[in-house]
């Protein structure tokens, strides 16, 4: 029993999202709010847990853990003085905490992951395969595209006007442009993915549940036939 | 109005009605379209086939909430069934915080038992760690000190066998990261392999993939897995068809209506001297 309910309900917040398609409507609000507030609480609930259970035990074990887990549950709640004015500039605090060591954390090795070891992949690719035509078309597309983009977003000096450049700038912008619709051609393809995903839940294709496709028909049509209908009737009013 | 000034101001919800139809229809009868391999499909179960060895440890990291089901999860099964096959342990932690909701749901799906591995022995669940790449710097550096105790029973980890050779990233031999966003492989690559030089292979959806390149590229990651087609040729290759394969027509048929649209909307922009406007 509690598993159909379970079933009724995902169905009836999925379909609620999606009758946004048709246009602002109350069941949007509803799934909308809901989903925050479960997703929101969902987050909370698994950050107070891991404390529970990963310090559990520990906080108490000297004075210093004592004194360290004091300072870290303060500065914690500071998060929160963010929803008064008065109080508002000690969210500063952990805000300032919180980028400062992920900043510290990141540039450490960034150097190395995402500029030298690309670089130096960069420097390393062969112009021509042998007996692989078409990665050679590639590697050499890839030595004149990936230097042209980077000299495009080089701005100081006046050979930025010279004639070559101008080749460069060209090449480089529909490099960009080949990229820009690579990634939205992969951004359609993960849209419509998560849509079938969803849609496959919908119709209780295996192993999402077999009472989805009734609960779907069913809040489907009560669903179109109150947003319909009340466009209906308000339009027949005016 | 002419058919392509109509074209042109189509209202959108019809749009959208086409969407929903070039979608369910495929589901509802399966069209049985080919689906052939890719290289990033085969190159993904190679790496599994031939660089992980016995005795290696593995950390399997679902790193996307519910809202990256769709996309990832068929991935997720099909690895995970094809690392459980191996004699390897397995580390499962997630620095997303509905990562342990998602691989309780992988979990409905496979046993490891069925394959079986002993919970503690052979795979542990460490749950969600808060904190993003912070948090990875600290897991990477002392696995023990960043968790004290396991997801499933709340044990202390050095109480589990599994865990009695694994202390840092020095210790893991590859990390798989099913991923949506930030934290992902940029952070796994500040983390883990830039500091420790731990392998890794990604599974992400289709949006992250050009972001993904430049690190198969330069061998940063050992293989990629792209979305849900590539998952659908996995699991042909697996010989384990399921959910990827069973929604691969509706990619098709959906692929082919946004081409078709397109090409309507061009002609329709140009017809109505759109370009002049």
């Amino acid at each position: 029993m509690a598993d159909l309910l379970a079933t009724w309900v995902a169905v009836f917040f999925t379909l609620g999202i999606y009758s946004i398609l048709y246009r602002e409507n109350p069941w949007f609000r509803i799934a909308e709010s809901v989903y925050l507030g479960v997703a929101v609480g969902y987050g909370v609930a698994f950050d107070l847990k891991y404390i529970r259970d990963q310090w559990g035990g520990q906080w108490g074990s000297s004075g210093t853990m004592m004194i360290l887990f004091a300072i870290i549950m303060f500065v914690g709640i500071l998060w929160y003085a963010r929803f008064n004015k008065n109080t508002f500039y000690l969210y500063r605090w952990p805000l300032a905490i919180i980028v400062g060591t992920g900043i510290g954390m990141a540039l450490r090795t960034v150097i190395f992951s995402q500029f030298l070891a690309q670089i130096t992949s960069q420097a390393n690719t062969p112009f021509f395969v042998p007996g692989d035509m078409l990665s050679s078309v590639n590697n050499i597309l890839i030595q004149i595209m990936v230097p042209s983009v980077l000299l495009y977003f080089w701005f100081t000096g006046e050979i930025r006007d010279s004639a070559p450049m101008k080749i460069v700038e060209k090449i480089a912008r529909y490099t960009m442009m080949a990229g820009f619709g690579s990634a939205y051609g992969y951004t359609v393809l993960t849209r419509y993915s998560l849509f079938i995903g969803r849609a496959q839940f919908l119709l209780g294709i295996p192993p999402n549940p077999a009472e989805a496709q009734m609960a779907f028909y069913v809040i489907a049509f009560v669903m179109l036939v109150t947003m319909i209908g009340w466009d209906l009737t308000h339009r027949s009013s005016e | 109005m002419s058919l392509m000034e109509k074209l042109a101001t189509l209202d959108r919800r019809y749009i959208y009605l086409l969407a929903w139809i070039f979608v369910l229809f495929p589901l509802l009868n399966p069209l049985g379209l080919p689906i052939p391999i890719s290289n990033d499909a085969r190159s993904w179960k190679n790496y599994i086939d031939e660089n992980v060895h016995d005795g290696d440890v593995i950390i399997f990291a679902p790193m996307y909430g519910v809202s990256g089901m769709p996309e990832l999860f068929p991935m997720s099964i099909s690895t995970m069934k094809h690392l459980l096959e191996k004699d390897v342990k397995i580390v499962v932690v997630s620095f997303w915080n509905q990562g342990p909701l998602v691989f309780n749901a992988l979990l409905n799906q496979v046993d490891p038992a069925d394959y079986g591995k002993v919970y503690g022995e052979d795979w542990i669940r460490l749950g969600y760690v808060p904190g993003s790449e912070t948090a990875m710097g600290s897991f990477a550096a002392d696995i023990h000190a960043t968790i004290a105790t396991d997801y499933v029973e709340g044990k202390a980890l050095n109480t589990f066998p599994i865990m009695a050779d694994i202390n840092s990233a020095e210790d893991i031999d590859l990390v798989v990261s099913i991923e949506t966003g930030t934290p992902g492989t940029p952070e796994w690559m500040r983390q883990f392999n830039a500091p420790f030089g731990t392998q890794q292979i990604t599974g992400c959806i289709g949006v992250s993939v050009s972001g993904m390149i430049p690190y198969l590229q330069s061998g940063q990651i050992g293989a990629l897995m792209p979305g849900l087609t590539t998952s659908a040729e996995y699991e042909i290759l697996l010989g384990k068809p399921g959910l990827a394969v069973a929604g691969v027509d509706a990619v098709s048929t959906s692929h082919i209506l946004v081409i078709l649209l397109v090409i309507l909307g061009n002609i329709a922009y140009f017809a109505t001297g759109g370009s002049k406007k």
